[in-house]
């Protein structure tokens, strides 16, 4: 006999009719109750086959359903420990809603929603429209802003979202880094704990052998690629932890710097945070994490800047504006090939 | 926000799982009202009720009887378009953040630190613990460092608050220094660099401003010309203008998204060394010679000669001072 077509259910309505039985379920529901009752998935069910596909579609809307930050929970009968088939699934309700202590003020709701739309593109941008969302549920209003903001960061390093995504996991990953001063990339194998973004770049802080490095996304030259190998989680704000390290390195490193009285350099310099005035107008001390950044963002100032302290920092400048000058030097272009200064001086990796 | 892309079956349902609680809280509300709420079409929310009101549980017998289902208004519905639901399953109350999406919003809270709003530093920690608290795992730990409240922005805040011009000294790329009287628009970032957009009376024109080459800003005297809402300020924080230069840039392809913005959807052609070249628009060599400058070794000017001459003169004279 051959069964009748099944009429087709959105898959909207399934993953909802799945998150609303397992709401609704105290005991939790295995999944051949869950396949046999739930809205979606009963049509196609078959009390007399194996429901192969439909058992490996309601493993995918599983990870669906938690993708949105649903906690969808297996209870295992401890009497039946490795029978899958008694599984039970349901979804807690203190760990699905909202607490009930938590609202947002009007000023608060303003801020969230500045805030969402910071960043431009990628799974930041798509998470705080998710998030914007469940803010909306509660259906709070908002200020409007005294003045209009419009904040468009991008995620420009490729390395972000696999390295984003291995944290979520745990995962161990691995991938070429070129450090400053080596001529080759590098594989680093390391377990990710945060990413940061400091002075405008983003980091990765790691264990890489237990010990924690920090590793300047921009230097990441290849693929991100999970190991397979997964880590337990580490105890703390592992972000927090790492930006205060990094800020530990800025606040012990200073430069002495002589700009040229009004200029650009003098202007934004003394903008710059950390940056405190040695004599009015023409030499200032600035802070940094790593000599490298600061080489390339003090090169941009060409003549504006002369740097005083340290030697290092120094010779890492000079060198830049040498190589710039040789590359530009021929009326026609010329291949910057290997012509990267080279000089160590990286707090990172 | 709006939201105007077609929706995947994930965003569907985390639609409506957020509306089913705003709904109920509601108890009755208006299709375009909700439209407007959730910044989505109104068709949207026809098709999310009519999916809500045949949804439900399986129930004590495995089959969907009509009280383990949501139910509507449905003359209110059909007629008025008014929403009320009027039986109720399952949901109670708003779905908490997943771990990333809380942690989207902390970091998008810490990036705009220096925004006068977030002055309140105790606030805003009881905002983020807040966020953390409604999150059903932790978040992921991606995080910005913190930074200071922006005096500058403080006092363009106030100017716009008070409807008075703000005046400031302006250092351009060319080197000029002028006083400039301007009605504050609108404040832009572009990741670490923040940028005031206003009517410029000196020039009157539409311009944008560098926070960071702005000195000694004041609150004037003078009322505002134009607001907000009265200006349509283009999408781009820089425009093209006929005048730009074009420049050809020679690059390793890595290094093609640091250039991002001066790019667009141009060509890019590899060449033998393994590098790529492409065309950048400036709107000047000013500009042009500091950008290149600052990767040193890493982005080099093919042509044309001036440009490139440019370049060298300014590292030349840099690098001169070390001798």
């Amino acid at each position: 006999m051959t069964r009748p077509a099944a009429p087709r259910i959105p898959v909207e309505e399934r993953l909802f009719s799945l998150v609303l039985a397992l709401l609704a379920t105290e005991s939790g529901l295995t999944k051949g109750e869950i396949l046999s009752t739930v809205q979606g998935y009963r049509q196609r069910y078959d009390p007399n086959g194996s429901n192969a596909n439909l058992d490996r579609q309601f493993e995918r809307d599983k990870d669906d359903i938690r993708e949105l930050g649903v906690p969808l929970e297996t209870i295992e009968d401890p009497a039946e420990a490795g029978n899958n088939q008694n599984l039970r699934y349901r979804i807690p309700r203190g760990a699905y809603e909202l607490p009930d202590d938590i609202s947002f003020s009007a000023e608060e709701t303003t801020l969230l929603n500045l805030a969402a739309v910071v960043w431009r593109e990628g799974s930041l941008s798509e998470e705080s429209r998710r998030a914007i969302l469940k803010l909306r549920s509660l259906g709070l209003p908002a200020d409007e802003p005294v003045l209009s903001v419009a904040a468009h960061t991008r995620v420009r390093d490729a390395a972000f979202e696999p390295l984003k995504a291995a944290l979520d996991k745990n995962a161990v990953v691995s991938f070429p880094y070129l450090k400053p001063g080596e001529t080759a990339a590098r594989i680093r194998t390391v377990e990710p704990l945060a990413l940061i973004q400091h002075q405008g770049r983003w980091h990765l802080y790691a264990h890489q052998n237990g010990e924690p490095k920090t590793f300047l996304l921009r230097r990441i030259s290849g693929d991100v690629k999970q190991t397979g190998k997964t880590f337990p989680a580490p105890e703390g704000d592992q972000a927090a932890i790492a930006l205060a390290e990094l800020e530990e390195v800025w606040n012990s490193n200073r430069a002495v710097v002589q700009v040229a009285p009004g200029s650009d350099a003098a202007i934004r310099l003394l903008k710059r945070r950390g940056t405190e005035v040695e004599e009015e107008g023409s030499v200032l001390s600035l802070r940094y994490a790593d000599r490298n950044i600061l080489a390339d963002e003090l090169t941009g100032f060409g003549p504006e800047v002369l740097v005083i302290s340290p030697p290092d920092l120094r010779d890492a400048v000079r060198e830049r504006l040498e190589v710039t000058a040789r590359l530009h030097a021929s009326p026609e272009g010329e291949s910057p090939a290997n012509a990267s200064p080279a000089s160590d001086g990286s707090s990172h990796g | 926000m709006a939201e105007r892309r077609p929706q995947h079956a994930s965003d569907k349902l985390a639609f409506l799982l957020a509306l089913v609680p705003f709904l109920m809280d509601r108890g009755r509300v208006s299709v375009s009202e909700v439209a407007a709420h959730f910044s989505v079409e109104e068709k949207t929310v026809r098709e999310a009720v009519n999916l809500i009101a045949v949804s439900g549980i399986p129930g004590a017998t495995g089959t969907y009887q009509h009280n383990d289902l949501f139910d509507v208004a449905w003359d209110d519905f059909l007629d008025h378009d008014q929403i009320v639901l009027t039986n109720l399953v399952a949901i109670d109350d708003a779905p908490r953040f997943s771990g990333r999406e809380a942690a989207a919003l902390i970091a998008g809270l810490q990036y705009l630190s220096a925004l006068p709003e977030n002055a309140d530093r105790t606030a805003i920690a009881t905002l983020m613990a807040k966020l953390s608290r409604g999150a059903s795992t932790a978040p992921t730990p991606v995080a910005v460092e913190d930074s200071e409240t922006n005096s500058t922005l403080a006092i363009i805040r106030e100017s716009v608050a008070t409807g008075v011009q703000v005046d400031f000294d302006y250092l351009n790329s060319r080197g000029e220094r002028e006083r400039r009287k301007v009605d504050p628009l609108r404040i832009e970032s572009l990741d670490a660099d923040w940028y005031l957009r206003g009517w410029c009376h000196l020039r009157e024109a539409v311009r944008t401003f560098r926070l960071d080459r702005i000195s000694d800003p004041q609150r004037s005297d003078q009322p505002i010309t134009y607001r907000a809402d009265d200006v349509t300020l283009p999408d781009k924080l820089f425009e093209g203008s006929p005048d730009d230069i074009e420049v050809t840039i020679e690059l390793p392809s890595a290094a093609l998204p640091l250039l991002a913005d001066y790019i667009g959807d141009r060509d890019v052609s590899e060449i033998p060394s393994g590098n790529v070249r492409t065309t950048i628009r400036v709107s000047h060599l000013h500009g042009l010679k500091r950008l290149i400058a600052s990767m040193p070794g890493v982005v080099t000017v093919v042509s044309p000669r001036e440009a490139r001459e440019s370049v060298a003169e300014w590292a030349t004279a840099g690098a001169a001072q070390y001798q």
